[in-house]
């Protein structure tokens, strides 16, 4: 045990030398057996092999809860393995933090960023590297920074703030922090799931430079599967903590690669009913709202969806989406302009009205927001109705009928928990997803607000939730489905709207709506007419 | 960590039945008697007979049992009016003021109902009602301040009850000493004797206060357990963006716990100056028991909100600070032994607590196989 614990040590050491002449096609880390037991018994990584060679784009391919984030904080150093060697360039590590990691040249880009908002990206960048004990020279590393990020094709601005950044550029802050420590195995995690189209191109660009430097490239994604076609090289598919299958890219099409990855095969083309609309279910005229720091987020948004139609708000996270989505469902107070539902004003009624008058609404923040972590699922279902005259006898909570309720949730829903009576908590994300969209359309709510109804979910979860939200439109229901995802916002709607800084840029039918056009619009490209 | 072969590691729970939480806790006093009784052999004193004297006085003997009923419905009443707005995640330390303003309140209807010098004409039931309804409001109003001021501008909540308990405490002050309104023609700095109307009828001995513990546990219990209301309150405590989007309104229910966590707070005030035999008046030493009611806030934070648990750790610290005392001048301990003891048991519990939420595993090492 010491042994192994001191020749690790020396690895670390030798560093400086360990990445001297490398080939491209070499292999740079070989992962072998790798396993990790959680409390429980659950086996979050079963005994996985992969090998990453320099100069290679090699995806990582799982649904939530196959083990790619157990996985990757094992790479990283944030989690340790129970078995299973890692070999950098033949040298065998043990990473007993992310600092080993980063001194073996590895690199991560997280999903949630971790940066700090209100510092510089080149106080982010500085932050926490190796070189900033001491006494750092700022100039010369805000030059060496702006270099380095030049090389690869990236724009960055070292004296802005965090903060002001869209998602793409803090991605791209958090690309070059990694390589400015010197990783020269790069892991990121869900890399395109908060990118606009444009900033996606920009992106692979940049990533391919970087292979072009023999540099090894990792990406564990999800639910975005043309990207990995259009991207990696190699493949490797994680399905319940196990390697299913592994491939060269060429090899693989979409179809094969969800089968895989969810164990069945997968409907991508939605079946889309044609639904008749109905009545005019929302009508907002001239809606206004601040954002958190108390500046005008939300602009002069008008529009009307009638029963059976789903209007698909377009845009990149920060574009006023969030404050829209907020502020029609009574969080967020609107600074001017009116809300009619059914035809009656409802801008300054509670949220608790809106739930009766048959609102509903599915946060984006799902374990913030959408349900409560310390409760069990019985209680989480309880949001919706402790105050219906159906579970509320004179004060009392009837939480036999509840339970039955969240069975049918579950049952309905496909939900995988071990019963309704566990802590939300230990659900998966898709999972969790779908007692919280369960149990706002047990409602059977004449309105649905569904705000990134299907981010970060994997192929299985995000072909369900879609599905059900074209069934509520079915039922003659009204949704407001906000997304990133264009394909999305294409597949699901009968208008799209897409946004950029506040403004519904246009409404438009979605049977006309082209990607590139609604692409440039959410990119703040103005149409020419 | 591996000893001998074995392989020790901690492992997080993902539940606890009620029966192991219980066992714990009995666990963790059993610990801390023990602990403590290494500083009794220290001092030369068989800890043997000390815990008997400490025990048999506080729950065998008769006289030292009804003190002991006396503390434990104070406290349970402190530790309720804590519990309440602990679980709408909100901290309630102003018992004391609370509790003072609640003793005021019941002696001010009786003064303006003429009974500091005369007696009073009117039937015990209906005088007792009014002591305890104008006790229940004046708790709630100076409770209800810290939960306006929470709920409708965020406010600390914890600064502004502590701030209140100093504005209660010369309050009182003013009220019963140096020619205040209620001061003892005796003139010995406390407040006028309760008439016999006015003293709290007894039940074998005790104080009708214990049943309204009794009842008010039943209420709590059905409060979190089956109410729609109690639901609200601990999805707040838990989460409160959740909660407000759930359409939970978030200044109702900071208003509402401190109200009623003020109100049983002034209700634990009536009981000590108007319900306990041999008291009937505000004391001079009034500010002991504002400081006593802190001890509610660690029953209700050992029992980590739960109702029932709170009764168990309420009667073992009111027990503790009778018999502590009494074995203290008996056996001739030193100052202050009581309050080290019950701060000992107070630490154990605590640490015990670690359980609830982490087990230990021991396996024997498997040999491995190449």
């Amino acid at each position: 045990m010491f042994k192994s614990k001191e020749k690790a040590q020396e690895g670390i050491e030798l560093h400086g030398d360990i990445w001297k002449h490398i080939q491209p096609g070499e292999v740079i880390l070989d992962a072998r057996g790798i396993t990790k037991r959680y409390p429980g018994g659950v086996l979050a990584n079963d005994h996985i092999d992969f090998k990453i060679r320099a100069g290679e784009i090699h995806a990582i391919l799982g649904e939530n809860g196959a083990g790619k984030t157990t996985l990757m904080s094992i790479l990283f150093g944030l989690l340790q393995p129970d078995e299973g060697e890692i070999y950098v360039r033949g040298l065998k590590v043990r990473f007993r933090s992310p600092e080993d990691a980063i001194k073996m040249g590895i690199g991560m880009v997280h999903q949630h960023r971790k940066l700090v908002p209100a510092h510089t990206v080149l106080e982010n960048i500085l932050l926490g590297h190796p070189q900033s004990r001491g006494v750092i020279n700022v100039k010369e590393a805000e030059e060496e920074i702006v270099a380095l990020a030049e090389r690869y094709g990236f724009k960055v601005d070292p004296r802005a703030r965090v903060w002001q950044l869209t998602e793409g550029e803090k991605q791209v802050v958090e690309i070059v922090k990694a390589l400015y420590r010197g990783a020269k195995i790069l892991i990121l995690d869900e890399p395109t799931s908060a990118l606009t189209p444009v900033e996606t191109e920009r992106l692979l660009e940049s990533i391919e430079t970087m292979t072009e430097e023999a540099l090894g490239v990792v990406p564990f994604i999800t639910h975005k599967l043309p990207m990995v076609l259009a991207i990696s090289d190699q493949v490797t598919i994680l399905r319940r903590g196990r390697v299913v299958d592994r491939m060269e890219t060429a090899q693989a099409t979409e179809q094969i690669l969800a089968q895989k990855m969810v164990g069945r095969p997968v409907i991508f083309d939605l079946q889309k009913p044609e639904v008749t609309p109905g009545e005019p279910v929302i009508q907002v005229e001239n809606l206004s709202a601040r954002n958190n720091k108390g500046v005008i987020a939300l602009k002069n948004a008008s529009f009307t969806v009638r029963e059976g139609e789903i209007l698909g708000i377009a845009g990149v996270a920060g574009n006023g989406q969030h404050e829209l989505a907020e502020t029609l469902f009574g969080l967020r107070p609107a600074e001017s302009g009116r809300i009619l539902f059914n035809g009656q004003d409802i801008t300054n009624r509670s949220i608790l009205d809106r739930w009766k008058l048959g609102m509903g609404y599915t946060p984006a923040e799902r374990t913030e927001v959408g349900s409560i972590g310390d409760f069990t699922l019985v209680e989480n279902v309880a949001m919706n109705y402790y105050f219906d005259p159906r579970y509320n006898h004179a004060g009392f909570l009837d939480y036999g009928g509840l339970r039955q309720l969240t069975e049918r949730i579950i049952d309905e829903f496909d939900v995988a928990t071990p019963g309704p009576d566990v802590k939300i908590q230990t659900l998966s994300g898709g999972n969790l997803q779908k007692i919280i969209l369960g149990r706002v359309l047990s409602r059977q709510p004449k309105l649905v607000i569904a705000n990134l109804p299907a981010q970060g979910l994997d192929v299985g979860a995000t072909e369900f939730v879609q599905r059900k939200l074209l069934e509520a439109r079915s039922n003659k229901a009204a949704v407001i489905l906000i997304s990133e995802d264009l394909d999305e916002i294409l597949s699901l709607s009968d208008w799209i709207a897409p946004m950029y800084e506040g403004e519904i840029v246009d409404i438009l039918p979605a049977a006309e709506a082209k990607k590139d056009v609604i692409g440039a619009m959410i990119a703040g490209i103005q149409r020419e007419n | 960590m591996t000893v001998a072969g074995y392989h020790i590691r901690l492992q997080r729970r993902t539940q606890l039945p009620g029966w192991k939480a219980a066992l714990f806790s009995i666990l963790a006093i059993l610990f801390g008697l023990l602990l403590f009784s290494f500083i009794f052999i220290q001092s030369g004193h068989s800890p043997r007979e000390i815990y008997k004297q400490i025990f048999s006085y506080a729950f065998l003997n008769s006289y030292g049992l009804r003190l002991t009923i006396n503390r434990f419905i104070f406290l349970a009443f402190a530790s309720f009016a804590f519990i309440i707005p602990y679980r709408a995640g909100l901290w309630n330390i102003g018992m004391p003021g609370q509790l003072y303003l609640g003793a005021l309140a019941s002696f001010g209807v009786v003064y303006l109902l003429g009974g500091k010098s005369g007696d009073i004409n009117m039937p015990q039931p209906l005088l007792i009602t009014l002591m305890v309804l104008a006790a229940l409001a004046a708790g709630a109003l100076i409770g209800g301040i810290a939960g306006f001021l929470k709920g409708k501008w965020n406010v600390n909540e914890i600064v502004v009850t502590m701030m209140l308990n100093f504005i209660a405490f010369n309050l009182v002050s003013f009220m019963i000493k140096d020619g205040g309104p209620f001061m003892n023609p005796g003139g010995r700095g406390e407040s006028f004797e309760l008439p016999e109307v006015a003293r709290a009828p007894l039940i074998a001995d005790f104080p009708y206060t214990l049943i309204l513990v009794f009842l008010l546990t039943i209420a709590l219990y059905l409060l979190f357990g089956r109410m729609s209301l109690g639901y609200q309150i601990r999805a707040f405590g838990k989460s409160p963006p959740a909660a407000r989007y759930a359409g939970i309104n978030p200044f109702w229910i900071s208003v509402l716990v401190f109200l009623l966590g003020g109100a049983l707070a002034g209700l634990a005030g009536y009981h000590y100056f108007a319900a306990v035999p041999g008291v009937y008046k505000i004391a001079r030493t009034y500010g002991y028991f504002g400081d006593l009611s802190f001890y509610g806030m660690i029953c209700g934070l050992i029992s980590l909100g739960n109702p029932i648990a709170t009764l168990f750790i309420a009667l073992l610290f009111g027990g503790l600070s009778i018999g502590g005392r009494s074995a203290q001048g008996k056996l001739h301990l030193g100052f202050g032994v009581d309050y080290a003891l019950m701060g000992m048991l107070m630490i154990s519990l605590v640490a015990f607590q670690f359980f609830y939420n982490y087990q230990i595993l021991i396996e024997r090492k498997q040999t491995e196989i190449d």
